[in-house]
C-alpha cells in the first residue's frame, strides 16, 4: 500500500531522495507489456538510478543483481522499482519516459512541491496523490529519528531498528566505512528503494546516542 | 523461522537482521521467539549466517501462521489479490484502473508499521470501529479476505493471535464522509497497542489542487511534505 509513501526527514534531507514506480495495471492494459518494462530498465540505468531491483530477479544492485538480470527475469506484470539521489536525475527519468510514451503507471515518491513541477514540465498531468498523515497510536514504542530515517526507506520495513542502530556504532567507532554501512543496510529491501547515498549522509550525521 | 541449535555457532550475526527483535541470544547460540516472529524472511534471505543454521519449516506454510508469512514477506503473493507486498494497489494504478475517483477517497491505516508489527486484535478494533461508518473496505486488500463480515469488520477469530509486519486497514469512501473516517482513527489510535502509519488517497481536482487539503487544514492534521503521486502515464487513462 504504502510501500515508498512514509520516509520520515527533513524537506531538506528529502531533496535528495525520490523512488520511482512504473508498473502494468493487472488485468486492464499488462498483456504484452514486458517490452515496455525492459525500455524503462534501459532509461532508467542511463541515467543512473541509487538503487534498484527486480522482485522477479535474485535481489538489488547492491546484492549483485545487473541490470541483464533485471532485463531478463522481469514479465508482463512486473514491476520496475528503484530510487534516485537526485532531483535533477529524477526530472531526466520522468521527461525520457514521458517521450517514451509506453503507457504504463507511473508513480514517483518524493517531495510534493518538486515532483508535481517536475511531472508538468514532462507533459503529464498528476492523476492521484497517496498523502502521509504520519505515524500515531503507541508512538512510544519507536526508536529516534535517525533511526527511522533509516528504516522507513524500506518500505516493507524489512530494515531493522536493530540493524540500523548496529550500523551507527559500528561507523562510529571506526569499525566500518559509511559505504560498509550503508550498503549493509540496504542488503535486507530487496525492493531497491533504499537509497544508500541518503543513508550514508543520515549515518555521517547520526551521532552514537542515536544509537541508543 | 527456526534456528538449528545443533548448527548454530553463536556468531550472533544474524540477530541485528530481525525487523522485529525476535531472534534472541540463549544458552550461547541464537533462538528464535516464535510468538514474536513474523515470518519476513529477512533472517533467511539477509542475515551472514555462516553454517547455515537457519532454515524455514513446513509449518509457515500452514493455515494460521500462513496468515504471518503472506503479510510479512513482500516475495509472498497473496492468492487473493495476486499482489506481492502487503497486497494492494493503492494509487500505483489508479490512473487506469479508476478505483479512486473524484468525490472519493481511499484512506488506509497501516498498523505496525513503522517497524514495530501488529496482531489483529489491534487491527480489528480499528477496521470495527470504521466499519460504523458506513465505508466499503477494499475487497482487492487481503485483509477484508480475513473479515468474519465486512459490515462490522470484524476478523475472523482463529487468525486474531497472529502477528504480522503490518496490515493495512484500507477503506473507501467520499470526501464528505472523510472527516469522521479520521476522527474514529483519531480517537481509536489510543486504544492500540501497536503503532499506525495513516495514508490518503485522492484524485487532483481538474485545476490540479488537492481537494482534501481543506479538510485536513480544518482538523489540524498536516500531511507530509513528501508523498507519492501517480503522474497519469497509464494507458488508457481513467478521467473519472
Amino acid at each position: 500500500m504504502t510501500h515508498s509513501l512514509h520516509r520520515l526527514g527533513s524537506v531538506e534531507e528529502l531533496r535528495n531522495d525520490y523512488v520511482l514506480l512504473v508498473t502494468p495495471a493487472i488485468g486492464f492494459n499488462h498483456e504484452g507489456k514486458k517490452a515496455a518494462l525492459q525500455k524503462v530498465v534501459d532509461i532508467v540505468f542511463d541515467v543512473g538510478p541509487n538503487n534498484i531491483a527486480s522482485i522477479e530477479a535474485t535481489g538489488t544492485i547492491f546484492t549483485g543483481t545487473t541490470k541483464e538480470d533485471i532485463k531478463e527475469n522481469i514479465h508482463d506484470k512486473g514491476r520496475v522499482r528503484c530510487c534516485f539521489d537526485s532531483r535533477e536525475k529524477m526530472e531526466d527519468v520522468i521527461r525520457r519516459l514521458a517521450e517514451a510514451d509506453l503507457g504504463l503507471s507511473i508513480t514517483v515518491s518524493g517531495l510534493i512541491d518538486e515532483v508535481v513541477p517536475m511531472a508538468r514540465r514532462a507533459g503529464f498531468e498528476p492523476h492521484t496523490i497517496n498523502l502521509s498523515l504520519g505515524v500515531h497510536g503507541n508512538t512510544g514504542c519507536l526508536p529516534g529519528e535517525k533511526v527511522l530515517e533509516i528504516t522507513t526507506m524500506c518500505g516493507h520495513g524489512l530494515v531493522a531498528t536493530k540493524l540500523a542502530r548496529a550500523m551507527i556504532k559500528e561507523v562510529k567507532a571506526g569499525r566500518k566505512s559509511l559505504d560498509e554501512a550503508a550498503v549493509k543496510l540496504a542488503q535486507p529491501c530487496f525492493c531497491g528503494i533504499f537509497n544508500v547515498a541518503r543513508a550514508k549522509q543520515i549515518l555521517l550525521e547520526a551521532d552514537v546516542s542515536d544509537a541508543d | 523461522m527456526r534456528i538449528d541449535d545443533n548448527v548454530c555457532t553463536g556468531c550472533w550475526e544474524c540477530v541485528p537482521y530481525c525487523p522485529v527483535g525476535a531472534i534472541l541470544p540463549e544458552d550461547g547460540v541464537v533462538r528464535v521467539d516464535e510468538e514474536q516472529c513474523v515470518e519476513c524472511g529477512t533472517c533467511l534471505r539477509t542475515a551472514p549466517c555462516p553454517s547455515g543454521a537457519i532454515y524455514e519449516p513446513d509449518e509457515v506454510y500452514r493455515w494460521p501462521r500462513s496468515v504471518r508469512k503472506v503479510f510479512s514477506d513482500p516475495k509472498a503473493v497473496h492468492k487473493e489479490t495476486n499482489v506481492p507486498g502487503r497486497g494492494t494497489e493503492e494509487c500505483k494504478t489508479n490512473d487506469v484502473t479508476g478505483r479512486v475517483k473524484r468525490g472519493r477517497v481511499s484512506v488506509a491505516v497501516e498498523l505496525g508499521r513503522p517497524g514495530v508489527g501488529t496482531d489483529f486484535y489491534d487491527v480489528e478494533r480499528v477496521s470495527t470501529a470504521l466499519a460504523q461508518l458506513g465505508v466499503r473496505f477494499e475487497p482487492c486488500n487481503p485483509l477484508t479476505s480475513l473479515m468474519e463480515d465486512t459490515s462490522t469488520g470484524r476478523i475472523r477469530d482463529d487468525v486474531k493471535g497472529e502477528r504480522v509486519l503490518s496490515a493495512i486497514v484500507e477503506v473507501e469512501t467520499s470526501i464528505g464522509n472523510l472527516r469522521p473516517v479520521l476522527e474514529t482513527v483519531r480517537r481509536v489510535s489510543g486504544e492500540l497497542r501497536t503503532v499506525f502509519s495513516l495514508d490518503l488517497i485522492s484524485r487532483f481536482d481538474p485545476d490540479g489542487s488537492i481537494p482534501v487539503l481543506p479538510i485536513l487544514k480544518e482538523m489540524g492534521l498536516e500531511p507530509r511534505p513528501n508523498a507519492k503521486i501517480n503522474l497519469g502515464a497509464g494507458r488508457p487513462l481513467c478521467t473519472e
